[in-house]
């Protein structure tokens, strides 16, 4: 019976009676005692066993391993194409892109990489964010400077819009002529090579053969999304939405029951493909395939669009400036059946609302489902909820419904909300995680990645801070503390997985999960925490440093 | 007559929950006379297309999950249409059955950005019974007019269950919503396929009017509508024929065929869904066609043939 004493500068436990702690034993991959050495070394006294003492952390921090309650696989997959975001980002396989300040920046990196291409290939890039190159609009010239030869697609950061070049404009057959949404045009009549949704995606990516979904169903989609976690600090990590196919659940089965493989994973099963008694009946024979590193069985639902496309279903005042394009993605009428069939079937719901309408009809339904049928322990979780007023928060937490809530949206979006989609007001209650937590709703944050990076140290920072590239602080009353968001990190998300008895703190029983940091969030400026260097993490008793 | 154009048409079927889309489909399937239709359902509520219809017409259902949104790049759609195009062989036709709370612009404007689809146009299907509480309903509402606004055709369901004064204000309401939209009341089995799909070959359509092979309703299509067709040397201008194709009357439902150009301007293939109309140049060795081919069908009673002739001869 091997005991590992680690020693650490400092353990951050998220249980209240020893909140810091300095020694943490672990044995069978689990947490045996937290304390003094003297204390955790009480163990091996009076059992006879063997104790190490491993000194690897003494000067690092240690927190319970984060929990990424709602991001998406393909956000490994995506590194197959070239990143051109703003930000500096380390690839799964640890190499840095440095983040590229103007348009020129971006057009020398894809010239580089054009030049190693095979011909023929397309070149796909991912990541660009036009928030933050404000200069002019990528258009394809720039892109016609790297080249006419091969088509390049540069895919926006926010997965809806790409620009492409004209080699690509000819591929799909847009001149001057087309009259189609989205298929941008400039003063002179000709497509300037914006192409904004679905409609006038659709054809450059079926001819460039870009192919998103399947980013997340390969062998080597998912081992990137295992190396996203591991550099983020993430042990734990859901895919919040996914068919999984029998063959797609053995296959991830395969991967992540490896023991190198560095996180365990949470997919989702999308309820959207079939009537609900029969998602209902495919989720509880998931939740029988589940391992110790993937755990099967809940459901997703989507019920409107997003705040920035105005699609987002919104209350009465509606949009601050710009058309109302609120859309449902299930009949309110046939989300209540929904509701109502997996919660008796007993199924656990993630619902993904961010208008304050979408939630308001879900929080209904919910009650409707509860009425109903019972279910005392159902943490059902409201996905983004970023709308929602402190009257809904009350409603929620009597309903006993969870919240996980996207506050890495009020950095990347929230001049956008408050000078455009819901206006000062509704921009400053965004997410707002303090009401959650002082009406009593369970509160985890996320991250939605790809759609912004991965980084629980860096969500903790968006919470805390509140600050949007303008400088504002949007909201200041709903900013929370950093105790407070780091728990939001790591033992909130794993109570919206039902997994708080086994992960999300350093407690003795509990899974030895770790998150292994440079220095301690708690003493440093509150607007460094994202600046904060990840060692790597423990997984289940395993040492997983960055390498 | 078709040949020469390798697009594959698409019609998107809208409308709320309870309207009769699922019926309208497999009314289609049931009277798709050999052509091979494959059909996409948008909608999990109840999947109620007759599997014995798609089998015996040789096509294929696949059911569209409406996945997520916030990331349409992976959308079932993306995945749905690039099957079906990719398909060997091809389907005839695609249908899309979208959800009741789709905004069907966005599948419609997808078939028109795509260079292999050709969007045949959008069908609403309305219930006048529920139709006025549902666009009074604030959270449906606007999903209820947009599908409304979006659609080519109108067809009215359960009409026979409203007061004639009450029908009355609902054809109203539908002209605002959408100004220049076909209205057809329907009783299912009275709405011929060809004002569905279209597609029908100028020279069958006599023959096929009563070719039903199925007949599960009572086929009265000839009180109902009425054909027009037109065939000889007839030159258009572009710019004429455009204008002339934005003033038909309007009870014409559909309007197809093949037009002469003044001067050397070769063909045209020129095809009218409700207020769609679409003029597409064809190559010049074209099929052993020489002269204008045109052939209508509407309302009757709300499309006069010499209103017609007076427009096209
Ligand atoms: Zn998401
Ligand atoms: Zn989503």
């Amino acid at each position: 019976m091997q005991t590992v004493v680690y020693a650490a500068r400092k353990i951050i436990t998220m249980v209240p009676n020893r909140p810091e702690a300095t020694h943490v034993a672990v044995r069978d991959g689990r947490v045996l005692a937290v304390g003094s050495l003297e204390e955790v070394s009480g163990w091996t006294s009076s059992d006879g066993g063997e104790q190490r003492l491993d000194e690897t952390f003494a000067d690092k921090v240690l927190l319970p391993g984060f929990v990424e309650g709602h991001a998406h696989m393909m956000a490994g997959g995506i590194w197959q194409f070239t990143y051109v975001g703003f930000e500096d980002r380390i690839s799964p396989e640890g190499m840095l892109w440095e983040g590229l300040k103007d348009i020129d920046a971006v057009t020398q990196r894809l010239r580089q990489i054009e030049s190693e291409l095979a011909p023929g290939v397309p070149l796909i890039a991912w990541g660009f964010d036009p928030i933050f190159l404000t200069a002019h609009r990528l258009n394809r010239f720039d892109l016609d400077e790297v080249t006419r030869d091969r088509p390049i697609a540069v895919i926006h950061s926010n997965f809806h819009l790409m620009t492409v070049n004209s080699n690509a404009l000819d591929l799909a057959e847009f001149d001057r002529n087309t009259d189609v949404m989205g298929v941008d045009r400039g003063e002179d009549g000709e497509p300037t090579g914006e192409l904004q949704e679905m409609a006038a995606m659709f054809p450059v990516m079926r001819r460039l053969k870009i192919d998103i979904r399947s980013l997340a169903r390969t062998d080597g989609g998912i081992r990137a999304y295992g190396k996203v976690c591991h550099r983020s600090g993430v042990t734990t990590a859901t895919d919040l939405i996914n068919d999984l196919p029998i063959e797609d659940v053995e296959l991830i089965a395969a991967i992540t029951g490896e023991e190198d493989y560095p996180a365990r994973l949470v997919p989702v099963l999308n309820a959207h493909t079939a009537p609900a008694d029969e998602i209902a009946a495919q989720a509880l024979k998931l939740r029988e395939m589940s391992t110790e590193k993937l755990r099967l069985g809940s459901i997703k639902i989507i019920t409107d669009g997003s705040i920035q496309g105005f699609t987002a279903r919104m209350r009465w005042p509606g949009y601050y400036k710009g058309p109302d394009h609120g859309i449902w993605n299930i009949p309110p009428e046939q989300l209540m059946t929904a509701v109502e069939t997996l919660n008796a079937a007993g199924v656990h719901m993630h619902i993904h609302v961010n208008g304050d309408e979408a939630s308001e009809v879900t929080i209904e339904c919910v009650a409707q489902a509860l009425t109903k049928n019972p279910n005392p322990d159902h943490r059902h979780v409201l996905q983004h909820c970023q709308l929602a007023d402190a009257a809904q928060f009350r409603k929620i937490r009597n309903l006993g419904l969870c919240v996980n809530l996207f506050a890495n949206h009020i950095y990347y979006f929230g001049d956008k909300h408050y000078e455009l989609t819901v206006g000062p007001e509704r921009a400053e209650r965004i997410d707002a995680c303090a009401t959650a937590l002082s009406e009593g709703v369970p509160l985890a944050i996320h991250s939605d990645a790809p759609v912004t990076p991965m980084g629980p140290l860096f969500t903790a920072w968006c919470a805390v801070n509140r600050v949007t590239p303008s400088g504002r602080v949007l909201g200041a009353a709903e900013c929370i503390s950093v105790e407070e968001a780091l728990r939001a990190v790591t033992l909130g998300p794993a109570y919206t997985l039902h997994l708080d008895h086994e992960i999300g703190s350093i407690e003795v029983g509990k899974k030895a999960d770790f998150t292994v940091l440079e220095d301690d969030p708690l003493a440093v400026d509150p607007m460094v925490i994202k600046d904060i260097g990840v060692w790597g993490t423990v997984l289940g008793g395993r040492l997983q440093p960055i390498s | 007559m078709n040949s020469s154009d390798q697009r594959l048409p698409l019609t998107v079927i809208t409308g709320y929950l309870g309207a009769g889309k699922t019926t309208l489909v497999n009314h289609m399937l049931r009277h798709a006379g050999g052509r091979r239709i494959m059909v996409l359902v948008n909608d999990f509520g109840d999947i109620a297309i007759d599997a014995d219809l798609i089998e015996s017409q040789d096509g294929d259902t696949l059911t569209l999950a409406n996945g997520c949104i916030c990331c349409s790049m992976g959308g079932d759609l993306f995945y749905a249409l690039s099957d079906a195009l990719d398909r060997q062989p091809r389907p005839d036709h695609l249908l899309i059955e979208a959800s009741g709370v789709a905004d069907p612009t966005r599948i419609s404007e997808t078939a028109r950005a795509e260079p292999d689809l050709r969007l045949d146009g959008t069908i609403a299907v309305v219930d006048a019974v529920g139709f006025a509480d549902r666009v009074a309903d604030s959270r449906i509402g606007s999903s209820v007019v947009r599908q409304v606004a979006a659609a080519d055709l109108i067809v009215i369901t359960k009409s026979d269950l409203e007061e004639i004064t009450e029908l009355a204000k609902l054809k109203t309401q539908l002209a605002e919503f959408a100004p220049g939209a076909r209205q057809l009341d329907a009783n299912f089995g009275q709405v011929p396929l060809e004002v569905l799909l279209g597609g029908l070959p100028s020279a069958e359509v006599t023959a096929r009017a009563h070719a039903c092979s199925h007949h599960d309703h009572p086929d009265d299509h000839e009180d109902l509508y009425l054909r027009w067709s037109i065939s000889g040397d007839f030159r258009y201008d572009r710019q004429t024929l455009r204008s002339l194709l934005e003033n038909l009357p309007a009870g014409l439902l559909r309007l197809k065929g093949i037009v002469q150009f003044n001067a050397d301007e070769g063909l045209g293939l020129v095809q009218v869904v409700g207020r769609r109309a679409e003029i597409t140049s064809l190559s010049a060795r074209f099929e052993g066609v020489m002269q204008t081919n045109l052939v209508a069908i509407g309302l009757k009673g709300q499309m006069e043939p010499a209103d017609l002739d007076r427009l096209f001869a």
